[in-house]
């Protein structure tokens, strides 16, 4: 096992990629003369042309194309490396293993369900427009996850089992979704970002909310507002710091068309599946906490109403505040709520 | 066995494009589309103009078949790098790990959607039946099939270009380098086919790199 | 006892992960099988019948013939044994 060469060789693939990302080394001036001085003292030595040519620097060709003149290219095996190497490999067991870690504190802690018994009295948690925001953004991401996944890890994964012919037609489906949706993912989080952010900010009991982690290992009670600092946490460096760089690196991917070399590309391509397996890493948990593991979340965003004991011990100051402004509804009373939708899930 | 491998000797490359136009013509690429192309180093300098056809070099540890997202690439027993347009997903992942830009896209839809990829097959074909209309329509004329080798080097004027049999085209190279009484040093192949360590050997038993 | 077994369960983890590190590339042999090359259908190119022209001279199947049939080809791109030797 060549662990420790491949750790270093790393390293410096890494640095190799970033290093030249000015653009295209500019051969020393004069190479042409010293090949010219190299001819007529050591007839046959070329030694300046091919430094020239391992430069990556375009040289003169009648071929039309981008860096058509660009006889040799070095930094597609440094992305080669990094692609293959540590992306697919970490990328790859963080996201399995994240999975398994939430999967045991689920066999471990079980669903969280609210203390008091469900009184029956719903509050409007979500409108239509928020709920609607929400699911446009959680099932394009989905499509951009499950589509993702396949080009980077289904070779290992899922080719051996499916085989040649319906992989490859599945992930050139795939490919063309991931393309697709990736735009309508990029409008969504705008429009989530406009929707969102005035309930996100940063307020006063987030750092104790984090402090013991929303109380999500004690069991605790920390109050919070509309949205908690996991929440928080979740908006600011998922949706719109990792969904920027996704969109931006994916944009750069998406459209070749802008002259932009290959050396921009393999950069954009790194700094995309990085972000991306983040992304996904993260989600997992939001998934997490919005299914499975905290009863009353999913109906939440599914019907936008919420039980009065849910709000009560999830968001207490929302809560307060929501109660104050005369949001809670009866339960009987509403048209479209489902009736006791935070208790009864046969709609589900 | 043979190790089919091409060499370009810039010393004799007089940067006619013959090649690049007897691919063209032998595979009937479509337009935009260059399998080869030549590249000239110190352009107009006297003394210093060298210049270099360049295609798919067949690489025994070939990065495009490494990065692949669906394996779409294969290496025949002659070391001859091909690929099944038909598995292709057209992502360009190849094109950005190829140090020599031999895979080429066909531009198939808008803003600069890519069609299968196009490539060099050492006059081979692909995995269709030898010689047939549908693999002459997808991957070029199979030379190999027909006892024949590379047209552009089979026809390169000077023999700038050579291509087969490695060790046939090292014999070769090396008597011109004899008669020429230097320049061993001078041509490039240890990119492409990288120095004799075992995990680099082409792929076969018995194989020579 | 229980941090300790965890920083085992830890490095257990990072060790087979390190373990695994090499796992993204798959080896480039020539597997055929099936007439497959690594499941891609290709026939070899001695397994087709010369053509009639072109004094071409190999029997179909025999890989020795085919690669004389190549050989000779390939000689003749060495000016130096064509012009002088033949």
């Amino acid at each position: 096992m060549l662990t420790r060469t491949h750790l270093a060789g790393w390293c410096f693939a890494l640095m190799a990629l970033v290093a030249p990302s000015a653009g295209f080394a500019q051969a020393a001036p004069g190479s042409a003369q010293q090949q010219a001085e190299r001819a007529a003292t050591q007839p046959g030595n070329n030694a300046p042309v091919w430094r020239e040519v391992r430069s990556g620097q375009a040289n003169y060709t009648t071929a039309q194309g981008r860096e058509a003149g660009v006889l040799v290219q070095s930094s597609g095996d440094t992305w080669r490396q990094i692609r293959n190497g540590p992306i697919t490999v970490y990328g790859g067991w963080l996201v399995v293993l994240v999975a398994l870690a939430i999967a045991a504190f689920y066999l471990v802690r079980g669903p969280i369900k609210t203390h008091d018994r469900p009184t029956g009295n719903l509050i409007y948690r979500f409108s239509v427009v928020e709920r609607w925001a929400h699911w446009t953004l959680a099932i394009s991401f989905c499509l951009l996850a499950v589509t993702g996944l396949t080009i980077l890890f289904g070779k290992h994964v899922l080719l051996p089992v499916i085989g040649y012919t319906l992989f490859a037609w599945l992930t050139l489906l795939g490919k063309n979704v991931h393309n697709f949706v990736g735009p309508i993912f990029m409008a969504s989080i705008v429009v989530f970002f406009l929707i969102f952010v005035k309930d996100n900010w940063p307020s006063k009991g987030d750092l104790t909310w984090i402090a013991s982690a929303g109380g999500l290992f004690t069991g605790k009670h920390v109050p919070s507002g509309r949205f908690n600092a996991g929440e928080k946490s979740w908006f600011w460096m998922g949706v719109v710091f990792l969904g920027i760089v996704s969109s931006v690196s994916g944009l750069v991917l998406l459209f070749p068309n802008f002259e932009q070399l290959r050396l921009t590309m393999q950069q954009a391509h790194v700094v995309h599946s990085v972000s991306g397996i983040l992304f996904m890493t993260l989600s997992l948990g939001h998934i997490y906490v919005g299914t499975i593991g905290i009863e009353g979340s999913y109906q939440a965003m599914r019907t936008g109403y919420v039980d009065e004991s849910w709000a009560k011990e999830h968001h207490e100051l929302w809560y307060e505040d929501a109660k104050k402004q005369g949001a809670n509804r009866p339960a009987a009373g509403g048209g479209a709520v489902p009736a006791g939708a935070a208790q009864a899930r046969r709609d589900e | 066995m043979a190790r089919m491998k091409f060499l370009c000797d810039a010393e004799r490359c007089i940067e006619c494009n013959g090649c690049v136009t007897a691919c063209k013509n032998e595979n009937e690429v479509p337009w935009g589309v260059n399998r080869r192309r030549v590249v000239t180093i110190n352009d107009g300098v006297i003394g210093a103009e060298k210049s270099m056809s360049v295609a798919c070099m067949h690489c025994s540890d070939a990065p495009c078949m490494a990065v692949c997202p669906v394996d779409c690439f294969y290496r025949t027993e002659d070391g001859v790098v091909l690929h099944d347009k038909d598995l292709c997903i057209g992502c360009g992942y190849c094109f950005y790990a190829c140090p020599f830009g031999a895979p080429q896209f066909p531009q198939a839809g808008a803003f600069g959607m890519r069609g299968k990829m196009d490539k060099c097959t050492f006059c081979a074909g692909g995995p269709e039946a030898d010689r047939s209309e549908s693999e002459f329509k997808k991957y070029g004329r199979n030379r190999l099939a027909e006892g024949k080798l590379p047209a552009c080097a089979e026809m390169c004027s000077t023999k700038a270009l050579l291509g087969g049999d490695g060790d046939v085209i090292a014999d070769i190279y090396r008597e011109r380098v004899t008669r020429r009484g230097k320049g061993a040093e001078v041509w490039g192949w240890g990119t492409a086919y990288g120095p004799g360590k075992p995990g680099a050997q082409p792929p076969a038993a018995g194989g020579k790199s | 006892m229980r941090p300790r077994r965890m920083v085992v369960a830890l490095l257990a983890a990072a060790a087979a992960v390190f373990g695994l590190a090499a796992c993204g590339e798959s080896e480039q042999v020539v597997v055929y099988t099936q007439g497959k090359y690594q499941g891609k259908p290709d026939t070899k190119p001695w397994d087709n019948a010369p053509l009639a022209y072109g004094g071409n001279d190999w029997t179909k199947g025999d890989k020795a013939s085919w690669e004389k049939q190549i050989n000779t080809r390939n000689l003749g791109q060495n000016e130096y044994r064509r012009i002088y030797n033949q």
